[in-house]
């Protein structure tokens, strides 16, 4: 009986073993027709796996489970392998990074990708930490590539076999190219190994995820079906990419400035900074908005009362900012924004700065918010460190601020 | 030059390799003076493991990091080392083991224990899918272990190594009894492994999780739980005007009224 690998075609899990089966001619079947989620459920495939999780592997001697496991399996089932390197210490270190894939990249990547397709609850702060462990681990990877052509001495083994088939599965869902681009060699090593014939025989052709999938708004396992069903036309379909148990369908958007490319910043983010940094304002609140504004994503507005020499009572004026922001609520999700009252004494000048998604002031709040056309709006050039300065004052409510003491500073986040 | 071993006492990751060389007679020297945070983020430590964690080895042949693979290479100097099993099969189901501890059991203990210890942000909801996941890893393993002693074959392998570690981790931080009782016989299989001579010699006495203890952090967290969006601080703001009562709203009404009129 030749060895049968239970899983799905697409599986890159199973992808692992193939390869591994490639590069040491060991012939491995794939079982036909199955079907995840039923085939991993039955009584046989419990018995094998207790978990019920893919892939399993069957062989004349019993079953082995645990993807990394089946790839030794396969590639010790020759005898000595060059896919282990050729002394102890390659050896070791072939093992190494196999866990290094396994407990950095692997679980890192699951972390952010699939709350995002409704496997898990999603939450953006346990998001936000998946992404900077990844981060962490493809920045190791990267010094490691730096000067390695492999991962272990200078042909591939099972570690580059491993690693390949972990980032394979990030590069196709969720690593578009403005992230990996931060790791060049990373990049340059991953392209190398999805095109080895023997990698590619088992993977075929190759396409890096365009869009990060967007948030799940509810975890969608009641109606798999009608999801599946939905897939192929919503998604931009990530080709013969495995097939998850459940698609994720867009949401639809509503707004257009849900259309513009995904960016980098997530505005809650920034708004929760905002809210949480209680003392060293300027180093911690600050620094983070620059490391998160996204410049192409996201535009920053000055705007200045029109008829400043009006704001003769301070509490009318106040009121007047008070409910310019109440207005400004049907663009919460698209805006921050910081009002100020400057000014001891009358006349009190306003000035403010937003923050909008897209390069334009949003249409739609030009057009409901009738208190936009009571300010000049000027767009903030970044290249100007005045500027720069400005905006930076403007959100910490710096004082004095322009030579005069600040009366009042409201923030809509 | 011995082998060394980078890590902090205590640490159940190095333990894996500490008691691997107990198995096999080999002599793994544990670093002094090794300071969490500090010795593993020296440009020397950094070059050894690019990621900066521990533990590593440091072998005549240059460095070696991620415990498993440690333990791994322990084992190895021995040949034939029976902590790998006697068959190709038994080889491979102690990797699967292996692997199956660190991928459902350690990493579903460390999700659900760092968020609170403070190292993760913690949500409930979170924590209660990896809580989940944990309890069907334990199941799996409890039905498996119901009819073997040992993970594989009828001895102490690599594998029972790194389960029992990985389980120490959770039986003293965060299982406690009342938990692991759905699983009688994990903790059968438990404290059979720590009480094994060479097991001792390295980890010691263990002490359960006191469930007081837990119920300590639970407490702790629950007051931290959700971080507030606390307001920012507020300007000093002029009163505003005083609401008018209703009789003089009802006064100024009549008088707009009668200006109307005329």
């Amino acid at each position: 009986m030749a060895l049968v690998l239970h899983s799905g075609s697409g599986n890159k899990n199973a992808f692992k073993a193939l390869i591994a089966a490639e590069y040491c001619g060991v012939k491995v079947e794939l079982t036909k027709n199955f079907e995840m989620g039923v085939s991993n459920k039955t009584p046989e495939f419990i018995k094998m796996n207790p978990l019920g999780k893919v892939p399993v592997l069957e062989t004349p001697d019993g079953a082995v489970f645990e993807s990394n496991a089946i790839a030794r399996y396969v590639a010790r089932s020759k005898g000595d392998s060059l896919l282990w390197g050729g002394s102890l210490i390659e050896y070791a270190r072939v093992e190494q990074w196999m866990d290094f894939g396994a407990t950095e990249v692997d679980p890192n990547i699951a972390r952010w990708l699939y709350p995002r397709l409704g496997y898990m609850p999603y939450n953006a702060q346990s998001e936000e930490f998946g992404i900077a462990g990844l981060k962490r681990a493809l920045e190791a990877l990267n010094t490691h590539l730096a000067s390695n052509t492999f991962l272990v001495g200078h042909s591939v083994t099972l570690a580059d076999i491993v690693i390949t088939c972990n980032l394979y599965h990030g590069f196709a869902r969720i690593l578009t190219k403005t992230f990996t681009s931060e790791f060049p060699h990373v990049e340059r090593y991953f392209w190398t190994m999805v095109n080895q014939p023997n990698f590619k025989k088992v993977i075929g052709d190759f396409k890096q995820a365009e869009v990060v999938p967007p948030v799940q708004k509810k975890a969608a396992p009641a109606k798999p079906k009608e999801a599946k069903k939905e897939a192929p036309k919503a998604a931009p379909k990530p080709a013969e990419v495995e097939a998850p148990e459940e698609e994720a369908p867009k949401p639809k958007p509503k707004n257009p400035l849900d259309l513009l490319p995904p960016s980098k910043m997530v505005l809650d983010d920034w708004k929760r900074l905002y809210s949480n940094t209680k003392s060293n304002f300027h180093d911690v609140a600050i620094k983070g908005f620059w490391e998160m504004y996204d410049p192409e994503g996201y535009s920053l507005w000055f705007c200045d009362y029109k008829y400043q020499e009006e704001n003769t009572v301070s509490y009318v004026t106040l009121n007047k900012v008070g409910g310019f922001l109440q207005r400004m609520d049907l663009c919460r999700k698209y805006a921050f924004g910081k009002m100020l009252v400057i000014g001891s004494e009358a006349p009190f000048k306003v000035k403010g700065l937003w923050l909008f998604r897209g390069q334009d002031i949003p249409e739609f709040v030009m057009n409901e918010v009738y208190d936009m056309e009571l300010y000049e709006w000027t767009k903030v050039d970044l290249s100007d460190e005045a500027q720069k300065k400005r905006v930076e004052a403007m959100i910490e409510d710096l004082e004095p601020f322009e030579g005069q003491a600040l009366l009042d500073a409201k923030c809509f986040k | 030059m011995a082998l060394v071993l980078h890590a902090g006492s205590g640490n159940k990751n190095a333990f894996k390799a500490l008691i691997a060389a107990e198995y096999s007679g080999v002599n793994v020297e544990l670093v002094k003076d090794f300071q969490m945070g500090v010795s593993n983020h020296t440009p020397d430590f950094l070059k050894m493991n690019p990621i900066g964690k521990v533990s590593v080895l440091e072998t005549t042949d240059g460095p070696v990091f991620e415990s498993n693979a440690i333990a791994r290479y322990v084992a190895r100097m021995k040949a034939d080392n029976p902590l790998y099993g006697s068959s190709l099969m038994e080889y491979s189901h102690i990797e699967q083991w292996i692997d199956f501890s660190t991928t459902e059991v350690d990493a579903n203990i460390g999700k659900w224990l760092y968020p609170r210890l403070g190292f993760y942000p913690y949500v409930a909801v979170i924590e209660d899918t990896f809580i989940t996941a944990l309890k069907r890893a334990l199941g799996a393993l409890d039905t498996h272990l119901a009819s073997n002693t040992y993970l594989v074959g009828h001895s102490v392998t690599l594998a029972d190594i790194v389960m029992a570690c990985n389980l120490y981790h959770g039986f003293t931080r965060i299982m406690t009894k009342s938990f692991t009782s759905e699983f009688p016989h994990v903790e059968r299989y438990f404290w059979t492994m720590v009480n094994q001579l060479n097991m001792k010699k390295v980890v010691g006495d263990v002490n359960r999780q006191s469930l007081s203890h837990q119920f300590k952090t639970r407490l702790r967290h629950q007051r931290s739980k959700s971080p507030r969006m606390p307001r920012r601080k507020q300007r000093r703001r002029k009163p505003r005007r005083r609401p008018r009562s209703q009789s003089q709203l009802k006064k100024q009404r009549r008088k707009k009224r009668h200006q109307n009129q005329s």
